[in-house]
């Protein structure tokens, strides 16, 4: 077979293990002869390959990336140095326009559903109760409608995932649950989510 | 067919026989080159040559594939979208003031009770350029909306009414209490007050907005070309290709989505290292990015055998071998990392919290259909399907959501990338942090935008001064 002269010449710096032919016997010297081509034929496969890529532009862009990487490398190291104060816990600051919150957002306003002024940051919760709990107390004609139009709506958007991951059900990550958080609230204290 | 030794002496005593082949590899050579050449008829016909050595249906489908030059140019949402860029939606009245303001439409929003999960969404969502755009120029009419629905909630009408307070210039915090309200009767299995699970919630909130507005704008119920804002925004197409290791047929198919699910490369890891959680091979050797997220996306996958697909050409069940694609890019690409390891062993999940590197700047082009379908016939030239993109594959990042914590008690946090600055999106607290506070954060979704319209967003969100009540924005066509 004809290989380009310096690919030859990479071959023979890649296989340092080219033993001296002068003292082999002709049975090794035919073997080695072998062993020879068949790694030439191995490295011009992927020298050929990675030419083909290279030359018609469809290597991607190893610069940008590794800057990238470089860059998200020196970040974790400036953020887990603890002299970087980086930042600071989110609920005790006082944010860009200059205004602090407390941890239970205090503003009031009526429920749309029954019409009481309930406090910001309980209005989930309290919503909950008014509505009826999840599924049960909701009126039997809202809930099949709902239902159904989720069943049979083609075209409606579709998460891509392999389909043989595990049910969505379990694959969720979840923010805290709210019976701890209310009564811890009330010292005054941010707890939870 | 000659030796190296010929080769060279042959082209140099005939003229004009300069090119050789290389037959192993079909390759082309030229000896006044020296070097290996390319040519699109020499890669196309070998190309064919594989394919008629292929059983008779394989070549059909393959050839259609490959070798058709489609001159059918979609009307691409792209174009589309940029009607709504060129048609410049805000003036201000005022004048501007110093640049040292801050942008437009950063806004606390209120925990209402463990809703950070739907916080750190509607972040996200609020400044997503072209889903923005549609709904500050109040193309979602509230008006005829509410007249034809009467009592019915309609998540698109409250989604306007939190874009209209947050890019209000009132800088309190905002409570999406309406907005909650509404969800919870659209989407009943949610309805209760728990753990919620943010990437859970932003596909509900698309299907809802598809829901009321698909009716509307899609009167010859054409589901494959949605134009609900939800879809045009956030809809792209992924190719999936079911290869028989029998026969080598191909059967392919086209599904679209609204985001792209990533499984982390957790396969360096032995059951042993998991359960001690004292190795993190692939967080440290660099194999923990995006990039090899998107490869072990697009990566060919051997079915188990106890998933054998029939195959048409062999007519039977065979081994097959799946690879995904991406056939058509949304404007804004939305990307799930799942970060949960089951372990049937122990029949427990663990949520994995290594760090993910991901980049700023995203090019997709590596897993587009052309470039996987490519690779597998070795990178030969050849005609593909719209080939040309007339989407680009750059992206920017303009918003991430990370969680930390466990896998079921945790906290949500938007990171927002406006004007070349990041704002951390902490409930009703807005803070600016530095962005290598951004690059080690532990990210659950990343939301990219196509470049072009990242860089025109940026152009478009300029400060001003807080004006009144009133409706600040008119819609002018032209410039702002």
């Amino acid at each position: 077979m004809w290989i380009p002269k310096q690919w030859r010449a990479m071959a023979g710096l890649l296989s340092m293990s080219v033993p001296n032919e002068d003292n082999m016997s002709p049975h090794m010297q035919l073997s080695s002869h072998f062993f020879g081509d068949l790694l030439d034929s191995i490295i011009v496969d992927v020298a050929s390959e990675c030419h083909r890529v290279a030359r018609l532009g469809l290597d991607r862009n190893l610069e940008e990336e590794e800057e990238e990487l470089r860059l998200s490398a020196q970040a974790r190291v400036t953020v887990a140095n603890p002299s970087n104060s980086g930042e600071t816990n989110g609920k005790y600051v006082v944010d860009i326009f200059g205004q602090t919150h407390p941890c239970v957002a205090n503003e009031v306003f009526d429920c749309m559903n029954c019409g009481r002024p309930i406090v910001a940051g309980r209005f989930a919760p309290h919503l909950e109760k008014c509505m009826g709990k999840g599924r049960k107390a909701r009126s039997k004609a809202t809930r099949s409608s709902t239902a159904a139009q989720n069943r049979y709506s083609r075209g409606s958007p579709v998460s891509a995932s392999s389909p043989y991951s595990n049910s969505t059900s379990t694959n969720r990550l979840l923010n805290g649950t709210y019976s701890h958080t209310v009564e811890e609230y009330s010292n005054g204290t941010c707890e939870g989510p | 067919m000659s030796c190296s030794d010929h080769t060279l002496l042959h082209s140099q005593s005939e003229n004009g026989h300069d090119i050789a082949v290389d037959i192993e590899r079909s390759e082309l050579y030229c000896c006044s080159c020296s070097d290996q050449v390319y040519d699109l008829d020499f890669d196309k016909v070998v190309v064919a040559k594989n394919i008629v050595d292929m059983p008779s249906k394989t070549r059909d489908s393959v050839v259609d594939d490959l070798m058709r030059r489609s001159s059918k140019r979609r009307r691409l949402n792209s174009v589309v979208d940029l009607d709504l860029i060129r048609s410049k939606f805000f003036v201000w009245m005022r004048g501007r003031r110093a640049k040292s303001c801050y942008p437009l439409g950063l806004r606390g929003l209120n925990n209402l009770g463990s809703t950070c999960f739907m916080n750190s969404i509607l972040q996200a969502l609020l400044h997503a350029p072209p889903f923005r755009n549609y709904f500050l120029s109040e193309r979602h009419d509230r008006e005829t909306c509410r007249k034809r629905s009467s009592d019915q909630s309609c998540l698109a009408c409250d989604i306007g009414v939190i874009f209209s307070a947050v890019y209000s210039g009132d800088r309190t915090p905002y409570s999406p209490a309406q907005f909650l309200y509404s969800w919870w009767q659209h989407s009943a299995n949610l309805a209760s007050y728990e753990q919620q699970d943010a990437h859970e919630f932003f596909i509900s909130v698309l299907d809802a907005i598809h829901e009321r507005e698909g009716k509307e704008r899609n009167p010859n119920k054409d589901n494959g070309d949605c134009q609900c804002i939800a879809h045009r925004v956030f809809s792209g197409m992924l190719r999936s290709d079911l290869t028989c290791t029998t026969c080598g047929f191909t059967s392919t198919t086209y599904d679209p989505c609204v985001d792209i699910s990533l499984n982390m490369d957790t396969s360096s890891f032995s059951s042993v290292d998991v359960a001690n959680k004292s190795v993190r091979p692939n967080e440290d050797t660099g194999r923990s990015t995006l990039l090899a997220c998107l490869d072990l996306f697009t990566r060919p996958e051997r079915l188990g055998s106890d998933q054998k697909l029939y195959c048409q050409n062999c007519q039977e069940k065979r081994d097959t071998l799946k690879q995904m694609s991406i056939k058509r890019l949304p404007l804004v690409l939305s990307l799930h990392i799942k970060r949960f390891e089951h372990s049937s062993l122990r029949r427990t999940s663990r949520k994995i919290d290594w760090h993910l590197q991901f980049p700023f700047s995203l090019d997709m082009t590596p897993y587009l259909s052309p470039s996987i379908v490519r690779n597998r016939f070795g990178n030969r030239i050849f005609g593909f399907e719209s080939d040309e993109a007339d989407i680009s594959a750059e992206f920017e990042i303009f918003a991430v959501v990370t969680h930390s914590g466990m896998l079921d008690s945790g906290h949500y946090v938007t990171y927002l990338r406006l004007q070349n600055q990041w704002y951390k999106c902490d409930d009703a607290w807005i803070t600016e942090v530095d962005e290598r506070i951004v690059r080690a954060s532990q990210c659950y979704m990343i939301f990219y935008v196509q470049r072009m319209l990242y860089y025109k967003a940026n152009e478009d969100l300029s400060c001003a001064p807080m004006p009144s009540r009133r409706d600040p924005f008119v819609p002018i066509a032209g410039c702002c």
